[in-house]
C-alpha cells in the first residue's frame, strides 16, 4: 500500500496530508514538552540546551523514520549504463 | 516496366544502417532503494552518534573543557545506568549507523547473476556494479568509522575491565 503523508525536500521531511500534519504536530509538542521538563530540572541554560539537543535528534530522527516510510514516491531508481 | 526498374535500383543502392552490438550489452540496472531517499535518511541516523563524537573529540584530543562536552558523557552514561533506556547507547553508536551502512548500500550497489550462456561463458558470473554516489559514500565511510570506533572500546573497556 502507498501512502503519500509526506514529501522530502532534501533531508527535511514536510507533510502534505492531514495525518502527516498531525504526525508532525505530535513530534512539535513532543519536543516541547521534553524542552519543558529538562528546563524544569537542569540547573543552567547550557545543561537543559545539551539535554535538549540530544533528545530533539531523537524525536527528529523518529519523525524522519515515520515520514521515509509513508512518502509519496517510488522507492526504486534505475541507471543505464 | 521502368519504374519496376528504378525501384530495384533504389533499393539496391539503399545505405544500411551500422548497427553498434556493443549497444545491446547496454542494461538496466537498478538499485534496491532510491539513492537521495537512504541519503536522507542517512543523515539523520548518524547525526546523533557524530555529535556524541564530536564531544568526545573536543573534550579528550583538542581539550576543550567546555561543560557543554562534559555534560553529553554524562548524559551518556547516565543513560546506561537507567533502567529501560540503556540500550539507547549501543542502540545510538553501533544499530543506527549499522542501519546507514545497509541502507545506503541497497541504494548504490547492483547484484547481477549472468545465466550460463553458449557464446560467452559457460559458468555463471555474478558481477557488482557500484554507483558513484559521493553523498551516499560519504554517509557509509562516516557510519564504517563509528561503528569500528564502538567496537574498538567495547574490546578496550573489556580488556581493561578484565585486567
Amino acid at each position: 500500500m502507498k501512502l503519500n503523508w509526506f514529501t522530502r525536500k532534501g533531508i527535511i521531511y514536510w507533510p502534505v496530508s492531514i495525518i502527516g500534519w498531525v504526525i508532525f504536530s505530535i513530534a512539535v509538542i513532543i519536543a516541547i514538552y521534553a524542552f519543558i521538563i529538562i528546563d524544569l530540572r537542569s540547573h543552567s541554560v547550557s545543561d537543559t540546551l545539551i539535554n535538549f539537543v540530544f533528545n530533539f535528534l531523537i524525536i527528529g530522527l523518529c519523525y524522519t523514520i515515520i515520514a521515509w516510510f509513508t512518502e509519496g514516491r517510488s522507492n526504486t531508481d534505475t541507471t543505464k549504463s | 516496366m521502368e519504374d519496376r526498374e528504378e525501384f530495384l535500383k533504389q533499393m539496391e543502392n539503399l545505405n544500411v544502417p551500422d548497427i553498434n552490438t556493443s549497444g545491446h550489452q547496454h542494461s538496466v540496472k537498478m538499485a534496491i532503494m532510491n539513492s537521495e531517499r537512504s541519503a536522507a535518511l542517512g543523515v539523520w541516523l548518524v547525526i546523533v552518534p557524530c555529535y556524541f563524537l564530536l564531544c568526545v573529540l573536543m573534550y579528550y584530543y583538542f581539550h576543550v573543557h567546555v561543560g557543554w562536552f562534559g555534560s553529553m558523557f554524562k548524559l551518556m552514561s547516565g543513560l546506561e545506568k537507567t533502567p529501560y533506556i540503556d540500550f539507547m547507547g549501543p542502540l545510538v553508536l553501533f544499530v543506527l549507523p549499522l542501519i546507514c551502512v545497509v541502507i545506503n548500500v541497497l541504494a548504490i550497489l547492483h547484484v547481477h547473476v549472468q545465466k550460463p550462456d553458449e557464446h560467452r561463458s559457460k559458468a555463471r558470473e555474478l558481477s557488482f556494479t557500484i554507483k558513484i554516489k559521493p553523498f551516499n559514500i560519504l554517509l557509509i565511510a562516516i557510519s564504517l568509522i563509528i561503528v569500528f570506533i564502538f567496537i574498538n572500546y567495547v574490546i578496550t573497556e573489556n580488556i581493561s575491565i578484565k585486567n
